[in-house]
């Protein structure tokens, strides 16, 4: 991977980083814990792209992604003491296929019914991967999240 | 039920409070039972979905009988359910009396929304992000940026309205792709495409999505279906309006967009 890439990566986790905040604040969630939020989110983002950079599509990049984010936002729970739902909604946003969503409105109405159909396909096919993702890491036991708490 | 200050009632407060923040319908049900325990209730049974709580209990001798309760499902908000979370885990350590607990719980449930201004930035802010992750140009992270704010203002007006959530989201992905439409016409921006979906990423229905699967692993596939069907939905409302409206300016310009 050259200086570029590498560059680019850093500059997208940071507005990963950024936008998670953004949403964090739009869903009321506590100022103490946006530091963290942005972490699951630039974290998921990060590997998202790492994934896809490596030849995953984007429905193994969603899966990949979305195993880190949500073990992410477990650690989270664990050390702030804050529900997981705190970091994982924050964090999922940019998986979310919004991107799906309107190339599937922008075909259909655009009257190329096998385009909307393949992108319609490809959004549920993400919002599976996803699903998958938070379901399989959730259902893990809480011992693989817990470590030495800090003070008290 | 009769008292102010029963352990019921307030186990009842707490759930309610949690529901319509937001909270998955497992933590709504263990936060109830939490509470109870910690204080003399003889029996307790409580069944919760997606827009209802139904309780039977038990206390002081005297029995309640259910308790229903409509719970219409309002907008997020993490901070209450994390202030009903740590109040919970304080009375399941013996902290508080039934009274004091009461009084905590009126104030989780009151945390302000915050202000308009603070909204409508980080909407505006998110907006540009997304739409430069997704691929799109400084420029049209710039463009995507003005979406936003005409989008948060939009949810504002309409949310005080009480727009039905149908309604509001057809509305303001059309708002939205109207307003990045017209920009992108006026000149602004590289891509009408990514400018767009950065915008709707506020819309986009993540927070369904998630607490929908957290429901469905936990079995409580009642709700979890009520929300994957909400998520659908609201998905569904998206496409429309982004469609119908790119559909328009493509006929009134006479050439296709992207």
């Amino acid at each position: 991977m050259n200086g570029l890439s590498a560059l680019h990566l850093l500059l997208q986790t940071a507005v990963a980083f950024a936008s998670t905040i953004a949403f964090a604040v739009i869903f009321h969630t506590p100022r103490r814990e946006w530091l963290y939020t942005g972490l699951t989110g630039g974290a998921g983002w990060l590997v998202y792209l790492l994934a896809s950079g490596l030849g995953s599509g984007a429905v193994g990049a969603s899966f990949l992604a979305t195993l880190a984010l949500t073990a992410l936002s477990r650690m989270f729970s664990f050390a702030r003491r804050a529900p997981v739902t705190v970091f994982l909604i924050c964090g999922i946003f940019p998986l979310v296929p919004g991107a799906g969503i309107y190339y599937t409105g922008y075909y259909f109405f655009m009257g190329s019914n096998a385009q909307a159909l393949d992108k319609g396909l490809e959004t549920i096919k993400i919002a599976v991967a996803i699903a998958l993702g938070i379901g399989i890491v959730l259902s893990l036991p809480q011992a693989l999240f817990s470590f030495k708490r800090k003070g008290r | 039920m009769p008292q102010t200050h029963s352990a019921l009632e307030l186990s009842f407060r707490m759930g309610e409070t949690l529901l319509e923040n937001g909270a998955e319908i497992s933590r709504v049900q263990e936060t109830m039972e939490r509470v109870v325990q910690s204080y003399q209730v003889e029996s307790f049974n409580v069944y919760v979905i997606t827009n209802a709580i139904f309780v039977t209990g038990t206390e002081a001798g005297v029995e309640h009988a259910a308790k229903l309760k409509h719970v219409p499902s309002t907008s997020t908000h993490l901070g209450r359910i994390c202030a009903v979370n740590q109040l919970s885990r304080e009375i399941a350590q013996g902290g508080h009396t039934v009274e004091e607990a009461s009084a905590r719980l009126e104030e989780a449930s009151r945390l302000p929304y915050p202000p308009l201004p603070l909204a409508v930035l980080s909407c505006a802010v998110g907006s540009a992000a997304f739409s430069y992750l997704f691929g799109g140009s400084p420029f049209d992270a710039f463009v995507a940026f003005f979406c936003g704010v005409a989008l948060e203002l939009y949810l504002h007006f309409a949310g005080k309205r009480g727009m039905s959530k149908f309604l509001t989201n057809l509305s303001a992905s059309a708002l939205v792709t109207l307003c990045g439409g017209a920009l992108f016409l006026c000149g602004l921006g590289h891509n009408m495409d990514k400018i767009i979906i950065g915008s709707i990423i506020r819309l986009v229905p993540g927070v369904a999505l998630t607490t929908s699967i957290r429901d469905f692993f936990h079995g409580d596939y009642l709700s979890g279906a009520i929300r994957m069907l909400d998520a659908v939905l609201v998905g569904g409302c998206i496409a429309v309006g982004v469609g119908f409206v790119v559909k328009l300016l493509s006929t009134l310009t006479g050439g296709a967009l992207l």
